[in-house]
């Protein structure tokens, strides 16, 4: 469980980094927090030959709003994240998932970004940016792009990224009224065998707009769009979250492992799901 | 407190004192065997198997031994011809003991075997060695269940076996067959347990250190066993040729009448265990591999001529749960590297190494019946059980030996009148199965499952059934059926009649709707056992004859010419406490503060010789038992110098806090230290002991047993199969407690142990035996998040014997799964037949999701 060898490289501005992407495109890899890749490369299931950490890039670590919506740096670490006044008022859905990420000592090195651009299909913050439309900002040495979130997660453990580009930050999206993320986990601080992060508009009673995005139920983070539009409209009562949970277990068709079966996993899809409605609708905290 | 004679006037026995060795290890003092000097040593690697089960067609290793930093590539071949096969150890009457190399050379058998080894200036480009040598396996069909094992045409794990039972054992006691005839009814079940791993926070790992002048091995290594160690070393590591050897050994006329001397009082003191030692066992593995004579030989001979042993030591070690009192074919082959070479080594284990092969266990299954009356009366117990035993035995500790312990244990507390067991070891392709922490749990775990579905066929109360069959002190037989002799003060029934009354059978009710009305539901399970910590004498040889030689503990007190207080162990601390404990204990009998006692262990060069180490629940009973005879014996003879040098009767001589006196003349004391320098004057002697006092210590007190009751309650959200336990009780005996706050933390720490096994962990392997949970993502190990408050209820029987205190390592883990399982078959109202329920399970048996 030692490292393969590799060279190392630590940029001191993005413009450096991207160079240095730019130079080694597929046989590079960013290292931020490290929570995912390092374990990686001890196991030695990934060998990168340059390794690219951006952890001295001081304009990375920020976390700033931008057109009224939430960005967050790639440097940000997710205990920051957890503890910003700023993001729990613009992006309460983020706020609510960072407790489940890891352990504590996880949180005070992983980032954010990190988490997103790894794209592991059980992690909770690809399914917050999917519930709120986030935008993925990335830049090469030639260019920049900006992709919403449905876009950018093609698959576990694999996005639309080029291997020159790098996620420098990520724009969370307009906030609802109520936000909950509810996930079952073997353990406190597992990896969840399902979870969901649900983001709620109600105006007068009524819900006007719903997002919920699964987690640990399939390839990428994944909304229901039946389930959603069974509670838009409706007073988010027990008989529309009835019927929210019964379009979920019909949709979700998720996979078994040694942990869960796929008929478990269905099962407490439709469970988090309603649990994420009781949990929005009476959080106070949670709503913002 | 007679068993607990104090001498100080402190009192530290029976006392909840701060463990001493807390503090070293909690601000990073603490020497583990990784912590020497990485670069004055090479780091070895080890090329595993990624197959269940192949042909070795070739391997070539050159691209590896031209990387820069590498500094030697042993393959198999190369290795295995400078050490002797691992030999048959325990060998018993209807076992065939494969014999095996420390590297595979022609065939693999699990996942992870080693076939190389590489050595290197660091362990990183070891490992990037690893990748660069060339393997041409051809895949074999592997084994990869009990069931699989046992089909007509399963692939053999072993050639030489008949097929893949390695071991098949039928013992019965009573008239099994009228036993089942005259009772009202015949309960039938089969219950299946998982693979479990024991998981020690450190490691394994050893670092063998070459004498450059005469080739001198020192070996620091992770033991439980260092005596043992240093023997597999010397006896598996080839010298030169066993002629050479013998003949070396018949020039050498010293070694040669020290050898007979030592034989000779050995023999003297074991005749009765040696004539009562089955032949038979020998007798089937020759039969069944006749290459196995020369070996016994060629190893006795190399024993013989060594004129040089490895010493070997063990500093802190990180726990071990029994996975480190085995050798491992890791360690000779290291070992022999360093020897070959003349180079110092190292080898860490690292954590995907120990989940694939540093130590796995209670892979089995029972097809149980019970003869049992319509009042509950238990009759007779009937019992066909199956150990999984993966591809290589244990070394020493066959899985075998599980079986044996079943043989003894399984009727339990209870008065069985008649009991059968058929039990076969079998082979798969497999990590090796060792002992893990009472390594025959699991007949309490099928025993007590086992009451509860009779209790539910006859619609009885599971606590009713138990109290009704429980040996009680008024009516016990004198021994068990299966043998060893019983004790009726110390009694299984008491902790159970405890235990039964803190249930509140009304709160059940009340706590059972509650949990319902949340869409949960809630249920309490009971379980009861005795353990022989370490058991009457005669409890080793109904396991097997003769087996009682290993039932002793040598221990050394010596008083040096500087005043130091020296207590000399066998045991090998990992984790049980040791250091406090035999301070408490020593520090009464000397009548001196704690910190005025040094305990010494984990080296074979001033420790006593034994083949257990630290195993087996004896560290209380007898380890500390043998520091209090020898440090009683050392101070009497200072009371004696001292009664001389104060002009006093001795039996006037009172020792209080280090100062020795007569009684009621405190003012005209003297310490320890002066006595030491009077004696050290007397005989001229500088440094080294000027008192010292050796036994070899048999004393068990009256059966050496310890009994407990569990009771748990069990919380289940039927939405989600989330588990949590509300309570957990444990009211156990195990007499005289030396510290209550480390017999909290064992019971706690096995029960911790127990919960994981029931909900947490198990170790996964496909059917094709390739090992799914390689790192801590899959093998879930509970944290403390996912531990309740354990109670813990003293009953403390005290007894006259001169040490009581009896094991306690063992017991929370054999209570556990069953009282838990029993809780989740009174929430669900199913009975539960396998031991492992993680969350998807509890809700297909409670009919809420189909299986996939």
């Amino acid at each position: 469980m030692k490292f393969p060898p590799f060279t190392y490289h630590r940029p001191r501005s993005i413009e450096e980094a991207l160079d240095l992407l730019a130079e080694h495109g597929d046989d590079a890899k960013v290292l931020a927090g490290g929570q995912s890749l390092l374990p990686v490369m001890a196991l030695r299931l990934g060998r990168p030959e340059h390794i690219v950490d951006i952890g001295s890039i001081v304009e990375l670590a920020t976390i700033d709003v931008d057109d009224d919506r939430l960005r967050v740096g790639a440097m940000v670490r997710h205990a920051e994240a957890e503890g910003s006044p700023r993001v729990a008022e613009r992006a309460p859905l983020l706020r609510a998932a960072l407790p489940h990420v890891g352990h504590r000592a996880i949180r005070s090195r992983g980032t954010v970004v990190g988490s997103i651009a790894h794209a592991d299909a059980a992690a909770e913050l690809p399914a917050v940016c999917l519930a709120t439309n986030a935008e993925i900002e990335l830049r090469s040495a030639t260019q920049s792009r900006t992709i919403n979130a449905a876009d950018f997660f093609d698959g576990h453990f694999t996005t639309v990224a080029h291997s020159d580009e790098l996620v420098t930050s990520v724009r969370f999206g307009t906030p609802g009224t109520h936000h909950a993320v509810i996930e079952q986990s073997r353990r406190h601080g597992d990896y969840a065998m399902v979870g969901v992060a649900c983001q709620l508009t109600i105006a007068d009673a009524i819900v006007t707009s719903a997002a919920l995005a699964f987690f640990g139920v399939s390839s990428t983070a994944v909304r229901v769009a039946e389930a959603e539009a069974a509670l838009i409209g409706t007073d988010a009562g027990p008989e529309a979250i009835a019927s929210m949970r019964a379009a979920v277990t019909d949709v979700l068709e998720p996979d078994g492992d040694i942990h869960a079966t796929a008929a478990y996993r269905r099962h407490v899809a439709g469970v988090v799901a309603a649990r994420s409605i009781h949990a929005a609708l009476h959080n106070e905290e949670a709503a913002a | 407190m007679t068993a607990t004679r104090q001498t100080s006037g402190l009192g530290f026995v029976g006392q909840r004192v701060m463990r001493v060795e807390d503090e070293r290890l909690l601000i990073g003092d603490g020497h583990f065997v990784a912590d020497g000097d990485p670069t004055a040593v090479l780091h070895a690697a080890f090329l595993r198997s990624p197959f269940a089960h192949a042909d070795v067609v070739s391997i070539d290793v050159s691209a590896a031994r031209a990387l820069d930093g590498v500094v030697r590539v042993f393959t198999a071949a190369e290795l295995n011809a400078r050490t002797n096969l691992f030999p048959p150890f325990l060998m018993t009457n209807g076992l065939y003991a494969p014999l095996f190399g420390c590297l595979s050379e022609r065939r693999v058998r699990h996942v992870g075997d080693p076939v190389a080894l590489v050595v290197a200036t660091s362990r990183a480009i070891a490992e990037d060695a690893l990748e660069l040598i060339d393997v041409d396996y051809e895949e074999l069909d592997a084994v990869g269940s009990i069931k699989a094992a046992l089909l007509g045409n399963a692939p053999k794990v072993w050639e030489r076996a008949k097929g893949n039972v390695l071991g098949d054992f039928t013992d019965e006691f009573g008239d099994v067959a009228a036993a089942f005839d005259a009772a009202d009814h015949t309960i039938e079940a089969t219950l299946t347990c998982p693979r479990q791993t024991n998981q020690p926070m450190e490691t394994r790992g050893i670092v063998v250190t070459v004498d450059p002048d005469d080739g001198h091995l020192d070996v620091r290594s992770t033991t439980q066993a260092p005596h043992f160690l240093k023997w597999a070393l010397a006896a598996l590591l080839i010298d030169k040729p066993t002629l050479r050897s013998v003949g070396d050994f018949v020039r050498n006329k010293e070694r040669r009448s020290a050898f007979g001397a030592a034989a000779k009082e050995f023999v003297a003191a074991n005749r009765h265990r040696l004539t009562e030692q089955d032949p038979r066992g020998l007798l089937s593995q020759v039969r069944a591999d006749r290459s196995t004579l020369p070996l016994m030989n060629r190893i006795g001979a190399g024993l013989l001529a060594a004129a040089d042993y490895p010493t070997v030591r063990a500093g802190d070690i990180g726990g071990g749960f029994g996975s480190k009192g085995p050798v491992s074919r890791e360690e000779i082959a290291i070992g022999a590297a360093a020897s070959i070479m003349g180079q110092s080594i190292q080898w860490i284990e690292d954590r995907v190494e120990n989940l694939l092969d540093g130590g796995q266990a209670r892979e089995e299954q029972f097809r149980v019946r019970v003869a049992v009356d319509s009042d509950g009366t238990l009759r007779a117990l009937d019992v066909d059980a199956i150990i999984d035993q993966g591809a290589y035995p244990g070394f020493p500790i066959p899985p075998s030996v599980t079986a044996k312990f079943w043989k003894v244990y399984m009727p339990g507390p209870y008065d069985f009148g008649a009991f059968r067991l058929r039990a076969r070891t079998v082979a798969t392709n497999k990590g090796k199965v060792v002992p893990y922490r009472g390594p025959w749990a699991n007949e309490t775990w099928m025993r007590e499952r086992v009451i509860d579905i009779v209790a539910a066929e006859l619609e009885l109360d599971p606590g009713d059934v138990r109290a009704k069959n429980v040996l009680r002190p008024e009516s016990m037989p004198p021994a068990m059926i299966t043998g060893p002799t019983l004790d009726e003060t110390m009694s299984a029934a008491k902790t159970l009649d405890h235990a039964l009354a803190m249930i509140d059978r009304d709160e059940l009710v009340q706590q059972k709707s509650t949990a319902e009305a949340r869409g949960h539901r809630l249920g309490v399970g009971i379980a009861c056992y005795h353990e022989a910590a370490p058991g009457p004498a005669n409890f080793w040889s109904s396991i097997e004859p003769g087996s009682d030689l290993l039932l002793y503990e040598d221990g050394r007190a010596e008083l040096a010419a500087d005043g130091t207080i020296r207590m000399y162990t066998s045991q090998s601390p990992h984790g049980q406490s040791h250091q406090t404990t035999y301070k408490q204990v020593a520090a009464d009998e000397f009548g001196v503060s704690m910190d005025d006692v040094e305990i010494v262990w984990g080296n074979t060069d001033r420790t006593q010789f034994t083949l257990l180490g630290t195993g087996g629940s004896r560290g209380g009973p007898l380890g500390a038992g043998v520091m209090r005879v020898t440090a009683r014996n050392v101070r009497d003879k200072v009371a004696e110098v001292a009664a001389d040098m104060l002009e006093a009767n001795v039996s006037d001589i009172e020792i209080v806090a280090g100062n020795i006196h007569v009684a009621g003349v405190p003012a005209k004391g003297m310490t320890y230290r002066d006595v030491a320098a009077k004696l050290a004057a007397d005989d001229g002697i500088t440094s080294g002991p000027v008192l010292t006092d050796q036994v070899r210590y048999e004393g068990v007190g009256n059966g050496g047993w310890s009994v407990a009751t569990h009771v748990a309650w069990v919380d289940i959200d039927l939405e989600t199969g989330e588990v949590t336990i509300p309570r957990y009780v444990v009211v156990e005996d195990c007499g005289p407690i030396i510290n209550p706050g480390v017999v909290d933390g064992q019971v706690r720490g096995g029960v911790a142990q127990g919960i994981g096994a029931v909900f947490y962990e198990k170790h996964h392997y496909d059917e094709h035996a390739t090992l799914m949970t390689t790192t801590y993502m899959d093998y879930l190990i509970p944290t403390a998040m996912e531990i309740p408050e354990i109670e813990v209820v003293h009953l403390e029987t005290l007894t006259d014997g001169e040490n009581d205190a009896r094991g306690v390592g063992e017991g929370g883990m054999i209570g556990a799964p069953a009282a838990l399982t029993n809780a989740v078959s009174d929430a669900l109202g199913v009975q539960v037949t396998e031991q492992h329920l993680p969350p998807y399970r509890l809700l297909e048996l409670a009919g809420i999701i189909g299986p996939d």
